[in-house]
């Protein structure tokens, strides 16, 4: 799988499943309320049912005249009777402060009024504990239910992205696929092109046209750029690194003679401050990758006549151009794969994608400072 | 010290005895004597006040009030119940007499301190 299609495809199951979960969340939620309250209301209707079998009791014991009065009792519901002035008469509890105190969760209560004053009976009051076994259930059973749903639009999801995903997977494939035809087909007439000028200028038969040959050998060096970033892309996952000790400063010099053709064809000023023998681990392939895409960015999008400055240091390396500047809005997009901040120069968009993707696989850190008109400043920052 | 103490203990309790011994015979005398001889029901009479008015000083007002002025209105009892017994005369005692002789009454005849739990 891809890992843009992976990345698509996690985006969409969180917020699907995120969607998912919290509606059935706020669903199960009522339904849960719902079915406690009811629950809760059938354990509350055997008190009541209670009340009213006391009641009728209270009231053959009011007019009885064997004594002792017996005072009716149930093993599982707790009741008392209150006078006018709510003060304790008779029942099972044993605390007579009750009748002020129902703020007890682990009970359910139920008042009621006896009328007339059987017994001197105004208020009657029955509780009992509540059950929660049937509470206990319906949340196992919920929860239950949440998980299975859950899994089951989870597999739902997955099998909805991978559709909505493979338009996308298809046009990628396409696109590499194309890429890689591409760049096979380039790969011989830029050999051919490059070895053949190099003929030339070795045999120095190139006197008369001297002009026309420097310009073929730019134009020709840009495609095989062209053609090494497209096959660095292509094989970015297949790609082995050989970590060697560079010596960048060297390296940054001979690349910087191998675009001289270039800056020189847009009259280019070049300020260099290169520091001597900076030596790093890397792969020599990543290196000049690196180096190249900077610096081909800074003459492809400077002005004519406009200065290039090259530092390395200890700390960091830094290519900055005089161009048109990238506005801050693109600056965070500006890696992206594809993406171009001018569409007025050539290119494919891939140069700062590929310089990520080597600085990500380094460690090294990215800045890039640019102004709109006065021009961007590109500096990767060795420590990790 | 001591035996004054107790001697004091003893003689409260005698005045105590004694004082709930003439309010016995008060009641006995002013008003059970002919309630047992009309064959009055004293004890449908509580219920019917206990039914009424719920609480023992809400109940000792109504009676109060009943035998300062005794007539079919302020009677808890139904006329019907006049066709066969009387309306009283006034009583004549004094007011903490009668109040005492009237706590004493609900006390005698109080149905719900025969109120027990079942097994």
């Amino acid at each position: 799988m891809l890992s843009s299609e992976k990345r698509s495809l996690v985006r969409f199951l969180v917020i699907y499943l995120a969607s998912t979960l919290l509606l059935f969340s706020l669903a199960s939620w009522i339904f849960y309320s719902s079915a406690k309250h009811h629950l809760l209301d059938q354990q509350r209707e055997t008190i009541k049912y209670e009340a009213e079998l006391i009641k009728s009791k209270l009231r053959v014991l009011h007019q009885s005249n064997s004594f002792p009065l017996i005072y009716p009792h149930h093993s599982m519901i707790d009741s008392a009777i209150y006078d006018l002035d709510k003060k304790y008469i008779f029942g099972t509890y044993r605390s007579e402060l009750l009748f002020n105190d129902f703020s007890d969760k682990a009970h359910l209560y139920h008042l009621t009024k006896v009328e007339p004053y059987y017994l001197g009976a105004v208020y009657l009051v029955t509780s009992r504990t509540i059950n929660f076994e049937p509470i206990t259930k319906l949340q196992k059973n919920i929860l239950i239910f949440m998980l299975a749903a859950g899994i089951i639009f989870l597999l739902l999801g997955y099998f909805l992205g991978r559709l909505f995903v493979a338009p996308m997977r298809d046009s990628i494939t396409r696109m590499n696929h194309f890429i890689q035809d591409t760049t096979h087909e380039l790969n011989t007439p830029i050999s051919t092109i490059l070895t053949n000028i190099e003929m030339i200028e070795t045999f120095g038969k190139h006197e008369e046209n001297k002009a026309e040959l420097k310009r073929i050998e730019i134009a020709s060096k840009t495609l095989s750029r062209i053609y090494d970033d497209l096959t660095y892309l292509n094989l970015n996952h297949q790609y082995h690194r050989q970590i060697v000790t560079l010596n960048i400063s060297e390296l940054v010099e001979e690349r910087m003679v191998y675009f001289t053709g270039m800056i020189e064809a847009k009259k280019l000023n070049i300020i260099v401050e290169v520091e001597e023998n900076i030596m790093l681990d890397m792969d020599k392939n990543d290196a000049i990758r690196l180096i190249d895409n900077l610096l081909s960015n800074a003459i492809k999008y400077n002005k004519h006549q406009g200065t290039i400055e090259v530092m390395l240091s200890k700390t960091y390396f830094s290519v900055k151009d005089t161009g048109m500047g990238i506005e801050s809005k693109d600056l965070d997009s500006i890696l992206h794969r594809f993406k171009r901040a001018n569409k007025s120069e050539g290119g494919f968009g891939i140069g700062l994608d590929i310089v990520n993707q080597v600085i990500q696989s380094y460690d090294y850190r990215l800045k890039i400072m640019s102004k709109v008109n006065e021009g961007t400043e590109v500096r990767i920052l060795w420590e990790k | 010290m001591g035996k004054i103490v107790i001697i004091l203990s003893i003689l409260s309790l005698f005045v105590c005895a004694n004082t709930e011994t003439k309010i016995d015979k008060t009641i006995d005398e002013t008003c059970l004597s002919c309630h047992r001889q009309q064959q009055i029901p004293n004890g449908l009479i509580y219920r019917r006040y206990l039914m009424q008015y719920s609480t023992d000083i809400r109940m000792e007002e109504a009676i109060f009030k009943y035998l300062k002025n005794p007539s079919k209105e302020t009677s808890i009892m139904p006329p019907q119940f006049f066709l066969k017994f009387p309306i009283k005369d006034t009583l004549e005692l004094d007011e903490l007499k009668l109040h005492n002789s009237i706590k004493k009454y609900l006390k005698r005849f109080d149905i719900k301190e025969h109120l027990i739990l079942g097994k």
